[in-house]
Order: structure tokens, then sequence, then C-alpha cells
């Protein structure tokens, strides 16, 4: 036996140092590679859902946003009809009376004129009759002095 | 550089610290140290909650091997629990051996002695002494995790089976004796590839210096990669079959 560990150069001292060696690396690797990147990995894994959770309330939160939005456009929608309808409503409502006061007042205007010329032409008769007995009266002067002469 | 080959079995003591033998192998066992907790140091500094490149690379490997561990183990707490232990077996061998043939590790750099070249630098698992090291603490981690799971005394009645008639108690012995060979399969596999691989290597530079090293070398190296993941997961399973019930409990 001490013969083979003899060949093998097998020495207790330098088993213990490669021991202790196997040791020092493995604790140092344990300190510095493993457990700060199992760290890493946790910390990375809670991130992700964290992440994953944020996107699923923010598409909730968008779909939620998307009907309300819808609903609100909706609701302006109607509101803008009934609007239109009631600004439609006003307008044929002015249109009519405006319709209305001015042939009224053109009906005015045309009896007024027909009214002034009637008097226009009795005037102009009762005018014109006048001139007629004054012409008369003028001949009949005129016939009579030349009777007279 | 004599002429022919030389081949040492054992990794040369260089010198000799008060009264502590530093051989080659120590020292490269020591580089490779250095280098890989250099390298967890500086990447725990870069570490980011959003990863660059080598980054995301190293959370996938750790990701797949605990997804692999846990299928094994059965449980993601075991397999939280026995990763780093397998992990650094992986590592470490891992680094240890693909550093084999870096320039200045082997035959090419080293002090001249009386026998010829005495390289500084020799790859850690072609020195017994590493992996059988390496495999002391597999085998002491797979038996702990026995006691701690199973209790001491269901633990041994996996080698001590009186209740099973003889039959049962042979089972028990072969089990105790298989148990206790993985202590030299483990250092042996993995010394012996590696020191096989350096040989061969070599040999050919021996032949055909220029062109035949250099395919074997990436050859060896990808050998060395094998080798650790076999030494890691041999050890995983070890620990599974720990963890089990005993044959006949159940």
């Amino acid at each position: 036996m001490n013969q083979l560990f003899a060949a093998f150069g097998i020495d207790w001292k330098l088993l213990i140092a490669q021991a202790v060696n196997f040791g020092i690396v493995l604790f140092a690797l344990w300190c510095f590679l493993y457990a700060p990147v199992m760290r890493m990995l946790e910390k990375r894994r809670t991130v992700v859902a964290q992440g994953v959770e944020d996107a699923r309330r923010a598409a909730e939160k968008l779909a939620g946003a998307d009907s309300a939005a819808a609903e609100r456009v909706a609701q302006a929608d109607t509101e803008a009809e009934g609007i239109v309808a009631r600004a439609r409503q006003a307008a044929s409502a002015q249109s009519t009376e405006i319709v209305e006061s001015a042939r009224a007042r053109a009906e005015a205007l045309a009896k007024d004129a027909a009214l002034r010329a009637e008097e226009e032409k009795a005037k102009a008769l009762r005018e014109s009759e006048r001139e007629v007995a004054r012409l008369a009266i003028l001949a009949a002067e005129k016939v009579m002095r030349e009777k007279a002469v | 550089m004599n002429s022919g080959i030389s081949v040492v079995l054992k990794a040369t003591p260089l010198f000799s610290l008060w009264g502590f033998p530093i051989t080659n192998s120590l020292l490269m066992t020591w580089l490779v140290m250095i280098l890989l907790i250099g390298f967890a140091l500086l990447l725990r500094r870069r570490l980011a909650l959003v990863p660059g490149k080598l980054q995301a690379g190293i959370e996938a490997a750790f990701e797949f091997a605990l997804d692999y561990m846990a299928e094994v183990l059965g449980t993601e707490e075991a397999a939280r629990r026995f990763f780093p232990l397998v992990a650094t077996i992986f590592l470490f061998v891992a680094t240890a051996n693909v550093l084999e043939f870096v320039p200045g590790v082997g035959e090419s750099i080293g002090f001249a002695s009386a026998t010829g070249l005495t390289p500084l630098l020799r790859a850690p698992a072609a020195d017994l002494n590493f992996t059988l090291a390496l495999a002391a603490i597999s085998f002491f981690v797979i038996e702990v995790t026995g006691i701690a799971t199973l209790g001491l005394f269901r633990h041994l009645s996996r080698y001590v089976n009186l209740r099973g008639g003889p039959v049962g108690f042979a089972v028990g012995v072969i089990e105790l004796l298989s148990n206790l060979g993985r202590l030299v399969s483990f250092s042996f596999r993995l010394f012996g590839n590696i020191f096989a691989g350096e040989v061969m290597v070599l040999v050919a530079g021996f032949f055909l210096p220029y062109v035949l090293p250099a395919p074997l070398m990436g050859f060896e190296m990808f050998i060395g990669l094998i080798q650790a993941l076999v030494f890691a997961m041999l050890t995983l399973f070890f620990i599974k079959l720990a963890i089990m019930e005993p044959h006949g409990a159940h």
C-alpha cells in the first residue's frame, strides 16, 4: 500500500492541501458566484412577475378607458343630434315668422299704394272737373261779352 | 531537453515551504483557483438586472443545471442545496483540465534538474492527490447526506443488513465495498484520463511535432470537460442514491 502511494506520489499533506483548495473554491464561488446569481435570478423573477401584473392591469385599465370613451362619444353624439334638431326647429320657426311678417308688410304696402292711387285719381278728377267748370265759365263770360257789344 | 520522453507519474515537488512540499500540480491548482475566484469576483461586480451576454449565458447554464438537478433529486430544494457542490466540482475540474495544454503548463517551462526538465506547472488532475482529495470530498458528502436524510441506523442498515438473511447480508457487504470502491474509481478515472491525455500528446509530439498534437490537444480538452461533467454527475447520482430508501426497506 505504501509502495502504491509512493508510486502515485500520494502525500497526506498534499491531499489535505487539495481538499482545502477545493473548500476555498467552493466557499468563494458560493459567496461570489452562486448566491449573487441566484439572488439576481430571484430578483428578476419578481420584477418580471411585477411587470406582467402591471401589463395585465394596464390592459384592463385600457379596456375600461375604451368603453368609457365609447360611452362618452355616444353621449356626445346624442347630445349633438339634439342640438342640431333643436337648432333646425328654431331656424324653421324663425324663417316662417320672417316670411309671414314680410308678406304682411308687402300686403300692407300694396294696400297702401292702392289707396293712395285711388285718392290721387279722385283728386285728379276733382281738379279736372274744377278746370272744366272754370273753362266753361270763361267761355260763358266771353260769349256774353261779345253779345253785349 | 534530453532525448527521449520522460513520463512522470507523480507531481514533482518544486520546493519545500516549512516542510510542506509545493508540487507543480499544487501550483497549477492555485493558479486555477485564482482564475476561478477572480472570474467570480469580476462577474459579481458586473451583475445587473438587465443581463449582458456573459451573465445571460451563465444564468442560462445555472438554470439548466438546477432544472436537471431538480429532476434527478426530485425536489427543487434538494437541487438548490447540492448545486454549489456539484457546480464547483464541475467548474474546478473543467477549468483545471481545459488549461492542461495552455503554453507553459506541462513540459515547456520549468527548472532544469539532473533528470531533465522539471515542469513548473502540471495539470492538477494529472496528480492523484488532487483527484483523490475531490473523490474523498464527494464520498464524504454522499455518506453524510445519507446519514442526514435517513438517520444513522437506517443508513448503516444499507451496509449491515441483518434482516434480509444471508443474501441480504451479502448485498449489504457488496454495497459497502462498492461505495468504498467509488473512492478509487472516482480518483483514478479522472487521473487516468488526464494523465493518459498528456502522455498521448507528448508521444504524438515526439512523432509528428508540427501537425498531430494540435487536434489531439483539442480532443483531450474535450475529454477533460467530459471528465469534469462525469465527476459532477456521478456525485449527483450517488447523492440521489444516498437520499433514497435502502433496498428492501420499501
